[in-house]
């Protein structure tokens, strides 16, 4: 099953998972007060510099995780170029790379159980009002821990198009993907039930 | 009989029908469980993989009633993760979490353990298996019969004293499923082992044949295999499940 999360050991997997989301938003705001290429720039190089902290196998790990995010990078320049300033996308490029990159990090070095218990921790005024937050927590983890399965399946359906079919991949894939998902939310359901779903699950 | 039917691990099965929709999967099946080693054997669709859902608690019967060890286990799920464990034929599908330490500390917490006791016993199960190193390994690293492990000890980690297993062997090669078998023969819980496959169950206590939702056969493995194999041949190509 494919992940996010990075084999290789570095120092950040041992920060606290709160202290390190805290990290990310502040970093993440800071990003959008950042206004100049140089700058901008700048920032990028400073996530970079995060991501050779472990050394370069981890660098090449974290690029390999922004590849869905060139189309982005290249549509936002090239809007602006049409516009006539292409200064400014190439500045909405660098700091969408740099966000981007800077959540990965996260997601790559934190265990999902310690996600979880922030997760939970953040939705405390919510069980204060008699809410019951454990379904929503596991949801919100689950949606990160799933994205990365959903697209390998859309890849490999992609694949299965491409061995039999000299066109393109059309739309039609779009209905089997979204029942492939379904699918797989049925699996992880039954996988839950099969351990005790979410009861009595994480007590505070 | 009676008396040893309610103790810890058997398994009551009595008047139980499953259906899905109009196909009707068993058909008032009444079955008590109690050897140490059961194979479940049938051919495609004969209601194999229902039987072990059912007795898991992952379905409930549209009649009948199933216990486990005195639990129902449908509808008290926090007994019945207790009493029961499984181990599903794909390991894509029972594999919840990115890294192995994970996805067996889930089990403990389920069952009321805390965060750090839970990862102690995540440990200790790695280090019964020799695989103390693949607690931060991410589960996406792993081969197939690796991930096949990882869903055995997770499942052997919360104690259940009936293991099901569904086709364990499906995908894996010889010498895994060899080592695999060792570990599964080794344990002591009651092992309920559903497959197609006549080898697999060999050394067994009893076997049970399943065909179109009802028992076909039911005693020692031998005869019962027999009788199926022979079955089997005498299907023609125009009775294949295709």
């Amino acid at each position: 099953m494919l992940t996010l999360t990075s084999d290789i050991r570095t120092p950040y997997h041992g920060l606290r998972a709160g202290v390190k989301l805290a990290a990310l938003c502040g970093a993440t705001v800071g990003l959008f007060w950042l206004q100049s290429v140089a700058a901008m720039a700048g920032g990028v190089a400073a996530v970079t510099a995060l991501y050779l902290v472990p050394g370069p196998r981890f660098l090449r790990d974290g690029l390999r995780q922004l590849k869905p995010l060139w189309v982005f990078v290249a549509l936002v320049i090239a809007w602006h170029a049409v516009m006539l300033d292409a200064m400014a996308g190439v500045t909405i490029a660098l700091r969408l790379v740099a966000a981007v990159a800077l959540a990965n990090l996260v997601t790559m070095t934190t265990r999902f159980d310690d996600l979880i218990d922030v997760v939970m921790w953040l939705l405390t005024p919510l069980r204060r009002l008699g809410l019951n937050t454990v379904p929503l927590g596991f949801a919100i983890v689950l949606v990160v821990r799933f994205i990365p399965v959903l697209m390998d399946k859309a890849s490999k359906l992609f694949d299965a198009w491409r061995a039999r079919s000299a066109r393109r991949v059309g739309w039609q894939v779009a209905l089997p993907i979204t029942l492939g998902a379904i699918d797989d939310a049925e699996h992880v359901a039954e996988a839950l039930r099969a351990r005790g779903g979410l009861i009595a699950s994480q007590e505070a | 009989m009676t008396v040893q039917a309610v103790a810890d691990g058997s398994i009551e099965i009595i008047g139980v029908t499953c259906c899905f929709g109009s196909r009707v999967a068993l058909r008032d099946l009444t079955l008590t469980l109690s050897e140490r080693r059961i194979g479940i054997i049938g051919r495609n669709g004969s209601g194999k993989t229902t039987l072990a859902r059912l007795v898991a608690g992952l379905i409930a019967p549209d009649a009948g009633t199933l216990h486990v060890g005195g639990v129902d286990v449908h509808a008290d799920r926090k007994a019945a993760i207790r009493k029961v464990g499984i181990l599903f034929q794909n390991p894509d599908h029972q594999i919840i979490f990115p890294t192995v330490e994970e996805e067996l500390a889930f089990g403990l917490r389920q069952l009321g353990q805390t965060k750090s006791d839970a990862r102690k016993g995540a440990h200790a199960m790695l280090a019964r298996f020799g695989r103390e190193n693949w607690h931060d390994r991410s589960v996406d690293s792993l081969s197939q019969g690796q991930r096949h492990l990882v869903c055995l000890m997770a499942v052997l980690a919360m104690q259940p004293s009936v293991i099901l297993l569904d086709e364990p062997f499906s995908g894996l090669d010889i010498p895994t499923t060899r080592a695999l078998r060792g570990y599964l023969d080794s344990l002591p819980a009651m092992l309920v082992h559903v497959t197609h496959d006549p080898t697999a169950i060999s050394g067994y206590d009893r076997a049970i044949w399943l065909d179109d939702g009802r028992v076909a056969g039911d005693g020692p493995v031998a005869e019962v295999l027999e009788r199926y194999l022979a079955a089997m041949e005498g299907a023609g190509d125009a009775d294949a499940d295709l």
